[in-house]
């Protein structure tokens, strides 16, 4: 097994600043949803990460924890994470996008 | 190259991978795409084989998404790792023998120029350090010298990494490398000196610490070069494997060398100052209003 970043949505939300959407090296990997968080209650939408393209490299971590100081982002194993986003469950809209969540470990 | 080539072919959309659709109908073509909004389309670079956290990676994912029309871009590179990434985008790439590099984006934008006339097709020289500064160091010079009319990056992570630690002309002195075991002998080479000596129009470096900025340089560099000259970037990415650099800590990195040795310049030629300011807008570059004549009454 191998780790993945986890952006906690509850945290995220109350900032969602996007700053690690800029700084994670793959494309298309950090995404971002307005619903997500929103139709929880919370003020803003939220970063997410479509774990198949994640490479667990923990600069999305370093950037929330130091530059957006909000400590939303941790790495956890993949078959830890009972669901994710996944690149062929996400879809893109005009502004946003919204990915169904599913289990990222197959079997 | 034009939105003609990002389409889909009569009848066969509903066959074509989810990537695939995701580019024609949520990536940056024809639209005008920032930094800002990335997380929120769909990116024109895919999956590829750079190592986990590189920062060239992180570079050239925001140089594509800087481009100010991808739709009209060729890109151009050379052996070394970033052509691993470059190659993996929905943008046409070209691979020339190591270091042919801007030789071949010579005769490529020359040939543009000759098909399409007016209509600005870019190309964008993307290299290792070693590609630029020692391998391809005559084309890229000579290039320089005869205005050629494209952008040239430099990928300078201070060290050949694609196969596994030489130094390059770009390499710091005294650093040592796995292949270098001795310390370098000589002082990194002044590339930046050599772009404005050779007549570049543009010479910007910059560190991907800060997006915007990326952005920013590739936007001007990209537009001088459709009419002015020659245009240089010189990027510090650095190779967290030959540097062992916790992947972690490649954005602190890249903050302290910044800070030390990599700040950013930016020398805009007169001309392309107001090229830029005339032909596009910006407004920092239009000539400043005559001092206001006190009133001495
Ligand atoms: C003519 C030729 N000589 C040697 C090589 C082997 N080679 C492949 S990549 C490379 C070094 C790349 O270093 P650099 O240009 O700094 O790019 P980096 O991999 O560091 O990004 C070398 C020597 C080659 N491909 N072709
Ligand atoms: S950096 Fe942190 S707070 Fe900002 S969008 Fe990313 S996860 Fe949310
Ligand atoms: S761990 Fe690395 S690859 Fe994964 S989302 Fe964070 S920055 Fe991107
Ligand atoms: S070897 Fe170095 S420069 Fe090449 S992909 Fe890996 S970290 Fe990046």
């Amino acid at each position: 097994m191998y780790l993945v970043a986890d952006i906690s949505i509850e945290i995220c939300a109350a900032k969602s600043c996007k700053l690690c959407t800029q700084y994670c090296p793959e494309a298309n990997t950090i995404l971002y949803s307005e619903e997500m968080g929103k139709d929880q209650g919370f003020k803003y939408g939220s970063a997410y990460v479509a774990v198949d393209r994640c490479k667990g490299c923990a600069q999305c971590v370093w950037v929330c924890d130091n530059m957006a100081k909000n400590n939303a982002i941790k790495m956890i194993m993949i078959d830890q994470l009972p669901k994710a986003a996944l690149t062929d469950n996400i879809t893109y809209g005009e502004k946003s996008t919204t990915a169904v969540l599913a289990s990222p470990v197959v079997g | 190259m034009s939105l003609d080539y990002v389409k889909f072919s009569n009848g066969f959309e509903k066959f074509m991978p989810k990537e695939y659709r995701d580019m024609v109908e949520h990536g940056p073509f024809g639209k005008k795409v920032s930094v800002s909004q990335v997380g929120s389309f769909k990116e024109v670079l895919e999956e590829h084989p750079m190592c986990a956290g590189c920062a060239m990676t992180l570079f050239i994912r925001l140089a594509m998404v800087a481009f100010p029309n991808p739709e009209d871009t060729i890109t151009v590179g050379t052996a070394g790792c970033g052509r691993l990434a470059i190659s993996q985008a929905a943008i046409p790439f070209v691979y020339g023998n190591y270091g042919d590099q801007n030789g071949v984006a010579s005769g490529l934008s020359r040939g543009l120029r000759l098909r399409f006339g007016d209509k600005p097709k870019d190309v964008v020289v993307m290299a290792g350090d070693g590609g630029t500064a020692d391998i391809g160091f005559q084309q890229v010079l000579h290039s320089w010298f005869r205005k050629e009319r494209f952008t040239t990056i430099m990928l300078d992570n201070e060290v050949y990494g694609n196969t596994g630690g030489q130094e390059s002309g770009m390499t710091n002195r005294g650093a040592v490398l796995k292949m270098a075991p001795l310390g370098k002998k000589f002082e990194k080479m002044d590339m930046l000196q050599m772009a404005k000596v050779a007549g570049c129009a543009y010479v910007a470096t910059v560190v991907p610490n800060n997006p915007r900025r990326v952005e920013s340089v590739i936007k001007k560099a990209v537009l001088i070069a459709r009419e002015v000259g020659s245009t240089y970037i010189q990027a510090y990415t650095s190779c967290n494997i030959e540097y062992a650099i916790p992947t972690d800590k490649v954005m602190e990195d890249a903050k302290t060398v910044e800070n030390d040795r990599y700040q950013f310049t930016e020398y805009v030629s007169e001309e392309a100052k107001q090229y830029l300011a005339e032909r596009y807008g910006y407004k920092e570059f239009l000539p400043k209003p005559a001092a206001a004549i006190p009133n001495k009454a």
